[in-house]
């Protein structure tokens, strides 16, 4: 009979190979379009730059139907808990692209309003700067991501996530034991967490 | 002038007054006030552009509530401030004008200056329970954020941040 | 058309047989991909935050979606059912009133009796939909 020579029709490969390759090349974005990002956002989906070629045509405003989160333009303090509860009520695999340099670091508005970065308050994967940037360049980020989602494995984005999870209930704890509101016991947090050096909350 | 017929219709009611290239503006005791503005709505001046403030920390009475009007049919602006002291409320114009309502609520916000008669006198921009009012003088720019004002170079010193050092 | 003599069943079986496999497949195909394979690879981590209504992020203006509404629209369903079946009962009628002479006072008179409960409801203002 000879050798059964099976390489050429059979492929083994790891879980977690798969199911990032699956992953990867359907990310389905919920633009949290607030400021400018979102136009140069929009030009993107268009047809020149054309961003449903990276399985991502299905835009979904509703965070339990979408699993990254583009976070497009500046984000206030008071936007901030608001942010913070989107991300939590999507279904995971979830990843967080902080498009622009006001979602990445504040940008230019180094005030008592603005948030100075996403990555205060919800776990950032990619940052992409800019003020807005080009699409190549968020086309760029997503592609990071891609590249980033090929290497991790399915439990790292799990405890991942599981420590944002900790942060929020960190949250409520405070607002139930000092009766205040969402956005003032995030801010609390973002100040100490400010106070040792600029980390994040979560 | 307009302010020549306020000053005769109301006497006292104009404490000072000044002109800039056909702007005019008229400073008005708090008591007074309501008064001025309903004898500038009867000479048309109908629409109320805009309420802010200044703080002027080094000065007693420490606020000046400012309100522009416009007159819609011979085009004309005029411009009234209101010198306040910290704590006093100033007049609403609610009852007045429509614009009023979060042009207010905006001072008292920012500011800290109630409007005595508003119907819903809360924070617009800030939430509700922020403490302090921002574009008060003694208000931190980056507001008590540490992360805000570590030094990024030079010409960001934080001497430079306040308009009276 | 008279019944004629009964069909032979045997040349059906294989469709019949064909039908069934056809279902079975698609059974098969559904549940794998639907609960099998999702049991394995998908990560199920359900939070009280995760499953929080969605409103936009902010907090929920009131619990739940259950008010208080109008009680119209449930007179409206009730007098619905009630003259839908009256209704379904004239349809087997109508065929065959002709059958006997008296069929036709038969459904006159249960028509009467519902004719009563309509002119009490229109009386009482039950139609009526804005008060």
């Amino acid at each position: 009979m000879g050798n059964l020579n099976l390489d050429d029709s059979v492929m083994t490969t790891r879980l977690d190979s798969v199911v990032n390759w699956a992953r990867k090349n359907s990310l389905w974005p919920l633009p949290f379009g607030t400021a400018c990002c979102a136009i140069e956002f929009m030009s993107m989906m268009a047809s020149r730059y054309d961003f449903s070629r990276f399985g991502a045509e299905a835009l979904r405003f509703s965070p339990r139907q979408s699993d990254m989160l583009l976070v497009l333009g500046t984000i206030t303090n008071k936007q901030a808990p608001v942010l913070r509860q989107i991300y939590a009520q999507m279904a995971e695999p979830k990843w967080v692209v902080a498009v622009g340099v006001c979602a990445s670091s504040g940008g230019m508005y180094r005030t008592y309003a603005t948030l100075q970065g996403i990555d205060r308050v919800v776990p950032v994967d990619v940052y992409v700067p800019g003020c807005p940037p080009r699409p190549e360049t968020m086309i760029y980020g997503v592609m990071e991501l891609q590249k980033k989602i090929t290497r991790e494995t399915l439990m790292a984005r799990k405890e991942h996530i599981e420590r944002f999870y900790e942060s929020l209930a960190r949250q409520e704890e405070r607002q139930r034991a000092q009766g205040l509101s969402s956005h003032q016991a995030v801010r609390e947090m973002v100040l100490e967490a400010g106070a040792a050096g600029g980390q994040q909350i979560w | 002038m307009l302010t020549e017929r306020i000053d005769a219709q109301l006497p006292g009611a104009v404490l000072d007054r000044h002109a800039f290239r056909g702007d005019e503006t008229v400073v008005v005791a708090a008591d007074r006030f309501l008064e001025v503005v309903d004898f500038i709505f009867a000479e048309g001046f109908q629409l109320l552009v805009d309420v802010t403030a200044v703080d002027l920390e080094a000065r007693e009475p420490r606020f000046d509530v400012v309100y522009h009007f416009l007159n819609l049919v011979s085009q004309a602006r005029l411009r009234i401030k209101l010198p306040m002291a910290e704590g006093a409320a100033a007049p609403s114009l609610v009852s007045r004008f429509k614009s009023a309502d979060w042009a207010e609520r905006e001072v008292y916000d920012l500011f800290g200056i109630p409007f005595a008669g508003h119907p819903c006198l809360t924070r617009l921009l800030m939430w509700e329970d922020f403490p302090g009012h921002p574009l008060r003088k003694d208000f931190p720019l980056d507001g008590g954020d540490p992360f805000c004002s570590q030094d990024i170079g030079a010409s960001y010193a934080p001497e430079a941040r306040t308009l009276n050092p | 058309m008279s019944p004629s003599t009964p069909q032979p069943l045997s040349p059906f079986i294989p469709i019949m047989l064909l039908f069934l496999i056809a279902v079975g497949v698609a059974a098969a195909i559904l549940v794998v991909s639907g609960k099998i394979l999702p049991g394995l690879l998908k990560p199920a981590n359900p939070k009280a935050a995760k499953l929080t209504p969605y409103e936009c992020g902010a907090p929920p203006l009131q619990e739940g979606a259950r008010h208080r509404y109008s009680v119209k629209f449930y007179l409206v369903a009730m007098l619905f059912i009630l003259f839908d079946v009256e209704a379904a009962f004239l349809l087997p009628w109508a065929v065959q009133y002709r059958a006997h002479l008296w069929t036709f006072w038969a459904m006159a008179s249960f028509l009467a009796t519902l004719l009563v409960g309509y002119v009490y409801a229109w009386g009482k203002g039950a139609l009526d939909w804005e008060r």
